[in-house]
């Protein structure tokens, strides 16, 4: 997740200060008060109560990334830290720990099931990221929001969009042995961006709608409504 | 009013177990694999708030009933033990100081940035949390972000805090 830093016209400087529920909390130096990673809420402390303001954010590779922009900025490592620090094979040591949590799990996933969660007009769904790999593009309702779930040539990246083009609904369908996708109202081609690369839609973007990559376990913790999309559903 | 040896041995036991429960139960309570109530990050962020200086205030105070019960003991072996509450109130006083979260996560330090053409450091097929704002495109590798967990940065102008 990524936030904006001021809160109440107060640039905050945050830093890791401990852990609840395996989800961590950030300290801010100026007040002192206790935040909470994944949802951006102060849950201790003088600021309790208020609530970060989401940045829109992507989990990308840094390949699509880089395509999507090639003159982009990219932070590097700290040259204080020794380079072991940086594993970038930390996801199936982390996918063995332990999982401990105060929500009510349900039988039908393994906690550690990696999950793409979206919330839109305040409700939320998770979508198991295998389903995604063999149902992209996936065609739900989110609330009242038609939205579509879409997953990148490098068969890593996820985004999903609403489907509502000038008040138009919007049916998508993956065009054979390419990774765009076409609507079936005007055969328009979009692409991971989504936007309208040919057709009668060309030009015209989708409004796309932020999603997390994460443990199905912590999602339900922190989205205790949430609904599961279901591999079976298409 | 006089303190006697023993009256000022209980009182050192005392503020030791003070400040061993202001250090010690947030540790307990906020552990990774353990679960957090409400209640338990309530008790701790209190305990974490006021350890910084409750502790080093107990540690004075160890110091000045050492003082009292070594003059009021008579032989060498009842004054060697008094060492004991001094170490271990010090050791508290500076726990109290220290983020230990960050011990095993470093925060950056530094906020350096290359240009997408150049970067070696991360492979195509590695995930980057990405943002973009009027403009301005960045990526924090994954696997920088879930060590240090925590990157600040403006962004388009806008101040962020990109969180893993």
């Amino acid at each position: 997740m990524v936030w904006q830093s001021v809160v109440n016209g107060q640039n905050l400087k945050f830093r890791l200060a401990g852990i609840n529920n395996q989800n961590f909390i950030m300290r801010d130096e100026e007040t002192g008060s206790w935040w909470q990673q994944i949802s951006g809420q102060a849950i201790q402390g003088p600021l309790k109560g208020s609530e970060l303001v989401s940045v829109e954010t992507d989990e990308l590779t840094f390949g699509t990334w880089k395509r999507e922009n090639p003159n982009g900025r990219v932070l590097r490592p700290d040259a204080k830290i020794s380079i072991e620090n940086y594993d970038p094979n930390w996801e199936p040591q982390v996918a063995k720990m332990r999982v401990t949590t105060t929500a009510q799990l349900d039988t039908t996933l393994e906690p550690r099931t990696i999950v793409v969660g979206v919330t839109v007009d305040g409700k939320s769904k998770a979508y198991p990221f295998t389903a995604i790999e063999k149902q992209a593009p996936i065609l739900d309702t989110v609330g009242t929001t038609p939205i579509v779930v879409v997953l990148a040539e490098d068969g890593k990246s996820v985004r999903a969009f609403s489907r509502m083009v000038d008040g138009r609904k919007l049916e998508f369908l993956k065009k054979p042995d390419t990774n765009e996708i076409v609507d079936a109202e005007t055969a328009s081609v979009w692409d991971f961006t989504g936007r309208a690369v040919s057709g009668e839609l060309a030009g015209k973007q989708l409004t796309k709608i932020t999603v997390l990559k994460d443990y199905w376990f912590d999602w339900k913790t922190y989205n205790p409504e949430t609904q599961l999309y279901s591999l079976g559903s298409r | 009013m006089k303190i006697g040896y023993k009256s000022a041995w209980l009182l050192l036991l005392i503020a030791v177990a003070v400040a061993f429960a202001f250090i010690f139960i947030p540790v307990y309570l906020v552990q990774p694999f353990a679960p957090q109530t409400e209640r338990a990050l309530a008790i701790s962020y209190f305990l974490k708030t006021w350890s910084p200086i409750v502790t080093p205030l107990l540690a004075v105070g160890v110091i000045g009933l050492v003082v009292v019960a070594w003059k009021n003991s008579k032989r060498w072996y009842s004054k060697v033990p008094l060492v004991l509450p001094i170490f271990l109130s010090f050791v508290f006083a500076w726990f109290a100081q220290q983020n230990h979260f960050e011990w095993m996560f470093n925060p950056l330090t530094s906020s350096d940035f290359a240009k997408a053409s150049e970067v070696d450091y991360v492979k195509d097929d590695e995930m980057v949390l990405a943002v973009k704002i009027n403009g301005d495109a960045v990526a924090y590798p994954v696997s920088l972000m879930a060590y240090h967990h925590i990157a600040q940065d403006v962004v388009g102008g806008t101040p962020i805090t990109a969180t893993y």
